[in-house]
């Protein structure tokens, strides 16, 4: 969108506009497109109606976020697949959520501090050779 | 010329007939090349040939033989790379038109290995455009086009390593190199009906290969048998200071043992039980006569049980959340939309909007995971199964709704980095090939390459292959 658009938006718009940011939990500083209109109930992907109201919230904001920022490079089709995507997503999203995790269940990937005999060299290896420790005993 | 035979010999075959110079690595570098030649665009198999490259790495192979320096089982052998593995000053795609003029100036650490060893790099293997990272719907979606399968070119190969798979099941090469981060090698092993292996994740360099999900991705081969995946996994195992994922030392390297040391009667096998919902018609009664053979090979055979849990959700938001950032640029630039595959310019949208706490939480599941498969293995040395309830799918399916089951296992082995091999177990009514496979301890590749080797020594659907003219 370009600038004299956004320079006309009223004050109404921007407080739509603005409840959809915070919903989606876009950064701020991004250009906007159009929103796309909520789903009625003939565009609910399948399924949809399985997810809790609060999920198809979600699901529908996910939705509105990508509209609202990548909506323009999108033909009716696609707009469809992007919803269903983010159902799918939504529903994966419910049942991961509803494991039940402790607050000490720490992630499977850590830090590996970076010591200093693991540094990476500063050049790729040269053409034809293996990287020294990289060759086999 | 070459008998047909002699090119679909295993490595340890041909390496025996290199070895004792009844083979010379130019004459088989040209044999395969021009049966690449021939069948290779048939099949989509090849993203690139590279004749002039592949014979003059034959020709020192040839050279070094005459001087007596004999560099192992993979001296002079001619294979194929998938197409998202770096070789310097050779296009690699990565499957994908955005990447369609992309050349490094450098090559693989495990192209490195392989030249090591005296490996013949004959091309750059097809692939799904980058990797099915972003979602696919269709065979086609590949810059190659839809890769076809030569037990019946109406069918597809699967994916991600669809060339790979192609390749080593046409006899268009000794074996191949694969990626998987969830599928690409298992599965297209079983729909050609070749032995593919995942090693453990860490155990086989990443440099220089195309990241899809850096927890995720792993390198292996793909080969006419068990025995050649160990021969090839050995050349291409070791830890890599060029890629930080990689083991120690010690936990990366891997030798090679020979199939006259297998232990007898060692290992203890646990057949899932609940690892796939339904078998499609055709691949039950192959999978049950595999399992009937264990019992005469393996020390025990009992029924086993995958945990339950949103595995293959937590796999999901893993795969995604590190997609959106791997292929962040490309999704927003846009440049997604140059794509193959509907799904494939639209599904990295979606990704974009997982966020930091969900891929957390996915993280944290995977621990639990991990611990629960840990313990699973204290009573098994190798968990045993179909590869895949299906066999190879006709080529236009939309496999968004044709090849969507459940699949617990794949998301559970990837999730934990655990090694899984494919083997050709029988084939269906229609001819198309059935794959079994074995799942081992994270770190225990030798026993999933074993319990390969085991079986393949007590059956011999691995020595079949398709008819092409």
């Amino acid at each position: 969108m370009n600038k004299s658009k956004q320079q006309i938006i009223n004050r109404r718009d921007f407080a739509r506009r603005a409840a959809l940011l915070s919903a989606a939990m876009v950064p701020t500083g991004l250009a906007f497109e159009a929103p796309a209109a909520a789903a009625t109930n003939e565009q609910l992907p399948e399924g949809a109606e399985k997810l809790s109201a609060e999920a198809r919230a979600e699901a529908e904001a996910r939705f509105q976020q990508i509209m609202s920022q990548y909506g323009s490079r999108f033909d009716g089709e696609e707009q469809k697949r992007v919803r269903e995507g983010c159902y799918k997503l939504q529903d994966s999203l419910e049942r991961l959520r509803a494991f039940h995790l402790e607050n000490g269940d720490a992630p499977a990937v850590y830090l590996k501090p970076l010591l200093e005999r693991e540094k990476k060299p500063q050049s790729a290896p040269a053409a034809g050779a293996a990287p020294a420790a990289a060759k086999k005993p | 010329m070459l008998k047909e035979s002699i090119l679909y010999e295993s490595v340890g075959e041909l390496a025996k007939r290199i070895e004792t110079k009844q083979l010379s690595p130019v004459e088989l570098t040209e044999a395969y090349l021009e049966r690449s030649e021939k069948l290779g665009p048939r099949l989509n198999a090849y993203a690139r040939l590279m004749p002039v490259e592949a014979l003059d790495q034959a020709r020192a192979a040839e050279k070094d033989l005459h001087r007596g320096h004999y560099r192992g089982p993979l001296h002079g052998i001619p294979y194929a790379a998938k197409d998202l593995l770096a070789v310097k000053g050779v296009q690699t795609t990565w499957g994908a038109k955005p990447f369609a003029e992309q050349v490094f100036d450098y090559n693989a650490t495990v192209i490195e290995h392989l030249r090591n060893v005296g490996a013949v790099l004959l091309g750059k293997a097809a692939m799904i455009e980058l990797a099915g990272g972003l979602g696919y719907m269709y065979a086609s979606a590949s810059l190659q086009g839809e890769t076809k399968n030569p037990w019946d070119t109406g069918c597809w190969t699967c994916g991600s390593s669809s060339g790979s798979g192609a390749i080593v099941a046409a006899g268009l090469a000794g074996f191949a190199i694969g990626t998987e981060t969830w599928g690409s090698i298992v599965c297209p092993s079983a729909f050609c009906g070749v032995s593919g292996f995942r090693p453990t994740y860490g155990r086989v360099s990443r440099h220089g290969a195309m990241a899809l999900s850096y927890s995720l991705d792993k390198i292996g081969p793909m080969a006419r048998s068990a025995e050649d995946c160990a021969r090839i996994f050995a050349a291409i195992a070791g830890h890599d200071p060029l890629d930080r994922s990689t083991l120690a030392v010690d936990k990366a390297a891997f030798t090679y043992s020979p199939a006259g040391d297998l232990k007898k009667h060692g290992l203890r096998v646990g057949w899932l039980s609940n690892a796939w919902k339904d078998y499609e018609p055709g691949i039950g009664k192959a999978i049950q006569a595999a399992h009937k053979v264990l019992p005469r090979h393996f020390a025990s055979v009992r029924d086993a049980e995958l945990p339950e849990g949103p595995w293959e959700d937590a796999a999901g938001f893993v795969l995604q959340a590190e997609v959106a950032s791997s292929f962040g640029e490309l999704i927003r630039s846009g440049r997604v939309q140059e794509l193959h595959d509907p799904l494939g310019r639209v599904g990295g949208y979606v990704n974009l909007t997982v966020t930091g706490g969900d891929y957390t939480t996915a993280q944290r599941v995977r621990e639990i995971l991990q611990k629960k498969m840990d313990a699973l293995f204290e009573s098994y040395d190798v968990l045993a199964t179909a590869s895949l309830p299906a066999p190879a799918t006709p080529l236009t399916m939309n496999l968004d709704t044709g090849l969507a089951f459940p699949d617990p296992l794949g998301a559970i082995g990837n999730l934990c980095g655990l090694p899984a091999l494919s083997v050709p177990c029988g084939f269906t009514e229609k001819n198309l090939p059935v794959g079994l496979q074995f799942i081992g301890r994270a770190g225990d590749d030798a026993a999933v390459l074993e319990a390969g080797q085991i079986f393949q020594r007590a059956t011999q659907w691995h020595r079949k292959h398709p008819r092409l003219s």
